[in-house]
């Protein structure tokens, strides 16, 4: 039972403008847990801090305050030499995520290796196969040759191969064809389900985050303003941003609607207090 | 989604890895390396089949001719024998200093980047310091410091590769930079490899072209200045390089004594030597930029085209493609538009739905004949129902009246349009732009006020005019592109992914603009996207494309309601309903049919 806490995670850029150095909060007290066989989304627009929390968690930045833990089954705390075999990222871009120059038995053999597992070719077209690729066909090509669903399905095999149990997935389908898009979703649910993974899902889109996750961290201007299980923020949103947000969503049911949004709403009620689903109440806005 | 230049839509298949690090055959190519090849037999073969250079004889100026073919020197010198000598020893200048500055300009350049930091900003100033420090008087003071007994090839070598490292070093760094915060660099360190691995397992493959370039650049450069510097007699003592040559030619008066054997051999070689390494270099350059690639343009295919514009069939319609086929005449020709007959009337918005690579982006340019070689429009027309009267088959159209008549009757909003903006000019002034090209009679105060009352239409603070793109969102800009192409007044505006890159609150607003203005304005849009539900939210009629043609073709209300083909009803399918049922979007994690259905392009299939 491998579990993720985040607990009041911070994230501070500095942008120099002129001569001035400014503090730019990207991600501001953000406390989440990830527990296997549960998927929590994350949503947001760009700029929204999503991304920023998805690379603290790989350890691709590090946080300006707040910590991140993870748990082992054995109920103690794993070593941070260990922290890579236990979580692993899946990035946005299938075409950028893969490097260009080398096959795809060197994308999944090295994380193999690296993590000290057997990483023998059989190894690898086992590890395809899992993600539901011909493994013996694919193994000796290079990413070019794939399409952009293959290519996901690499990337999602590479996050798998050291035996990851958290999984962050950073906008996994935005960048694939809508038809293959429920395909990689369900894929990615079929190995949490095989593997009780804890799964963090960040995706701009509502109607996927709701019905690919258990619960939703609605993020504005890196705050969370609204969290609770999957249904009740999207169906029963209590927040006006979520609102907003929710109303913005192409909806072909609703032709002809005029829906005026106001940027100044928009930042008025990004502003307001969060709502916890869970706990029924509003939480205040701390400065 | 589909970032569909027309260039890249046919990647060359089965060029992988280590191929698709070579260069492609050309003539540029053919003729470098025959030229290096020619001039590195002479060097390396040459010299055993020659006498001894330095045979001084009593035959001094010998013209050519005879056992002498070259002629001889002042000193009665064979310039054959020389000139094989000479030319090894350049060469061997040339690779050493090749080799020495890639080296250094990698280890400066590309560690320096990645490392990042106070690192970096050493590095950085160093190669900068090393930039602007002018190299040919540095290398004189450094090799005139040397004594000329200790002058050997070596240290010229060491001398050039010091002062000729910057440059390629600053390119280098440049490319790291924008290689290391690519996704699989990140992805490597996620999955725990060790920095220095990074470097020269992930990110030193890809700079193989463009170190190739900066070793050839390093040669050329070599070459030249080992001449340059023995010619001064600066050069390597006890060495014959061809700049010695020149130098010794010099010093017995070779042009007044119009012995051009003995001066002229030597420079020819040095720049067709130059010559090929550059032609060479254009060649490594096509890898790195695969836009620098000559396209042939066949005329004849497009002449083929017999023009038959269509008659208007009512005043309402204003846009009618007719059996519109679009071919990329690559190796295997592509058919990306398949015999595509639509329609467009004024004020309506037509839809134009589809995923990646079914052309509907070729669709949109071959419409405003932007497509370019190898796309080429086969079959159809494409008619134009002017407002004022009057039918204009654009297909038919030269080159100055297709000027005339984009933008100011058909104007397009591109994908991506917002990056566009050119970023050192003011938004007023990319405006003014527009209509002091296509309308030179508006005086200023017409076209300020006609930039001023676009923006108003758009819905962006007219103050914002002075202001630069990179001072705007990126809605702000897409609405200041889509300003742009109101200004003129056109009919029809073709509108490619306009929203894709925005986030959905954004987009809203966009698309409340653009109905808004149909509505005040009339014009037609045909709106392109892969967002079929955004479209049939939007749109009056929509077409579905796939694979080049379309499948489907209605109003959209009939559309959402009973779709017909497969194959919308699977693009429906793929949108979760945010409130509603779940349809198909169950995470059961089992593999549903449509997937199978959607038959992820087998390897072997046609073009992605």
């Amino acid at each position: 039972m491998t579990t993720l806490e985040a607990r009041e995670l911070v994230k501070d850029f500095h942008v120099r403008v002129g001569l001035r150095r400014v503090r730019l909060r990207a991600v501001d007290n953000v406390s989440f847990t990830l527990t296997p066989g549960r998927t929590v989304a994350l949503v947001g627009e760009s700029g929204s801090g999503k991304s920023t929390i998805a690379r603290m968690i790989a350890r691709l930045e590090k946080p300006s305050a707040g910590s991140i833990t993870v748990t082992g089954p054995d109920g103690r705390k794993v070593p941070e030499r260990q922290y890579r075999d236990n979580v692993q990222m899946v990035f946005q871009d299938p075409f950028a995520s893969l490097n260009p120059f080398h096959t795809i038995e060197h994308h999944l053999a090295r994380p193999l290796k690296l993590h000290g597992k057997p990483h023998g070719w059989e190894d690898v077209v086992q590890l395809l196969e899992r993600v539901s690729l011909p493994g013996r066909d694919i193994a000796g090509r290079r990413p070019h040759e794939l399409s952009g669903g293959q290519r996901q399905r690499v990337a999602i095999a590479r996050a798998l191969a050291p035996g990851a149990k958290v999984v962050v997935a950073d906008e996994p389908v935005s960048m694939l064809d809508v038809s293959i898009r429920l395909g990689v979703l369900n894929l990615m649910a079929r190995l949490q389900r095989e593997e009780d993974l804890a799964v963090l899902y960040i995706t701009h889109d509502l109607a996927t985050a709701r019905h690919f996750s258990d619960d939703i961290l609605v993020l504005y201007k890196g705050r969370v303003v609204e969290r609770g299980p999957a249904d009740e923020v999207i169906l029963n949103p209590q927040h006006p941003y979520t609102k907003i947000l929710a109303s913005a969503a192409p909806n072909p049911e609703a032709r002809g609607r005029a829906v005026e949004i106001d940027p100044a709403d928009v930042e008025r009620a990004g502003a307001a207090a969060a709502y916890d689903h869970n706990t029924g109440a509003w939480e205040e806005v701390t400065a | 989604m589909t970032n569909l230049s027309p260039v890249t839509v046919a990647p060359p298949r089965g060029r992988s890895g280590w191929r698709s690090m070579l260069p492609r055959w050309s003539p540029k190519l053919g003729v470098g390396l025959v030229l290096i090849v020619l001039i590195t037999l002479i060097g390396v073969v040459g010299p055993l089949l020659v006498g001894d250079p330095s045979t001084i004889r009593d035959i001094g100026l010998t013209t050519p001719g005879g056992e002498f073919w070259l002629g001889t020197t002042l000193t009665g010198q064979d310039v054959v024998a020389q000139l094989a000598h000479a030319t090894r020893g350049s060469l061997y200048i040339g690779l050493l200093v090749g080799v020495m500055a890639t080296a250094l300009s990698a280890l400066f350049g590309i560690v320096g980047s990645y490392v990042g930091g106070y690192v970096d900003e050493g590095f950085n100033l160093f190669s900068n310091v090393m930039l602007v420090i002018p190299g040919l008087p540095l290398v004189i003071v450094i090799s005139a410091f040397v004594p000329a007994d200790q002058r050997g090839s070596w240290t010229i070598a060491v001398v050039l590769a010091i002062t000729g490292w910057a440059a390629s070093a600053r390119v280098l760094r440049a490319q790291t930079l924008s290689l290391r915060n690519r996704d699989y660099v990140a992805a490597a360190k996620v999955s725990g490899e060790k920095p220095w691995r990074v470097i020269t397992v992930e990110i030193l493959p890809n700079l193989l072209p463009l170190l190739a370039s900066q070793f050839v650049f390093s040669v050329i450069y070599a070459i030249l200045s080992e001449a340059g510097l023995s010619f001064l007699g600066l050069g390597a003592s006890n060495s014959s390089t061809l700049g010695t040559m020149l130098y010794y030619a010099q010093n017995g008066f070779a042009l007044q004594r119009e012995a051009w054997w003995w001066f002229v051999p030597p420079g020819l070689i040095i720049a067709l030597l130059g010559c090929g390494l550059a032609l060479v270099n254009f060649s490594i350059d096509e890898i790195i930029n695969p836009k620098l690639r000559d396209i042939p343009r066949r005329d004849k295919a497009e002449a083929a085209r017999t023009p038959d514009p269509v008659p208007r069939p009512d005043d309402d319609v204003v846009l009618t493609v007719t059996d519109l086929s679009v071919v990329y005449q690559v190796d295997k020709p592509v058919h990306a538009v398949k015999d595509v007959s639509i329609t467009l009337r004024r004020g309506e918005i037509l839809g134009l739905a589809g995923e990646s690579g079914c052309g509907k982006t070729t669709l949109a340019y071959a419409i405003n004949r932007l497509h370019r070689p190898p796309a080429e429009v086969t079959t159809g027309s494409v008619t134009f129902h002017d407002r004022e009267g009057g039918d204009i088959d654009v297909l038919a159209l030269t080159p100055g009246e297709l000027r005339a008549f984009r933008w100011s009757k058909l104007s397009m909003v591109f994908q991506g349009a917002m990056n566009a903006l050119n970023p050192v000019i003011s938004i007023r002034a990319q405006l003014d732009d527009v209509l002091t090209t296509h309308r030179p009679e508006m005086t200023k105060a017409q076209r300020r006020a006609r930039c001023e009352e676009v923006l108003k239409l758009v819905g962006v603070d007219v103050r914002r005019l002075s202001s630069f793109p990179h001072e705007l969102s990126g809605g702000m800009r897409q609405r200041v592109m889509i300003a742009m192409a109101l200004l003129l007044d056109p009919q029809v505006m073709i509108m490619d992914e306009p929203t894709t890159a925005l986030d959905v609150v954004v987009q809203r607003g966009i698309l409340r603009e653009i109905l808004r203005l149909r509505d005040e304005i009339g014009f037609a849009v045909l709106f392109i996207t892969h967002d079929l539900p955004l479209l049939l939210e939007l749109a009056d009629r929509i077409a579905v494309m796939k694979e080049g043609e379309v499948v489907e073709y209605r109003a959209a209300q009939d559309m959402f309601e009973h779709p017909e083909h497969p194959y919308t009803r699977q693009l429906l399918d793929s949108f979760p309903s945010l409130t509603g049922e779940r349809g198909s979007f169950v995470r059961s994690g089992e593999q549903t049919p449509p997937v199978d259905r959607s038959g992820e392009p087998t390897p072997s299939g046609g073009v992605r």
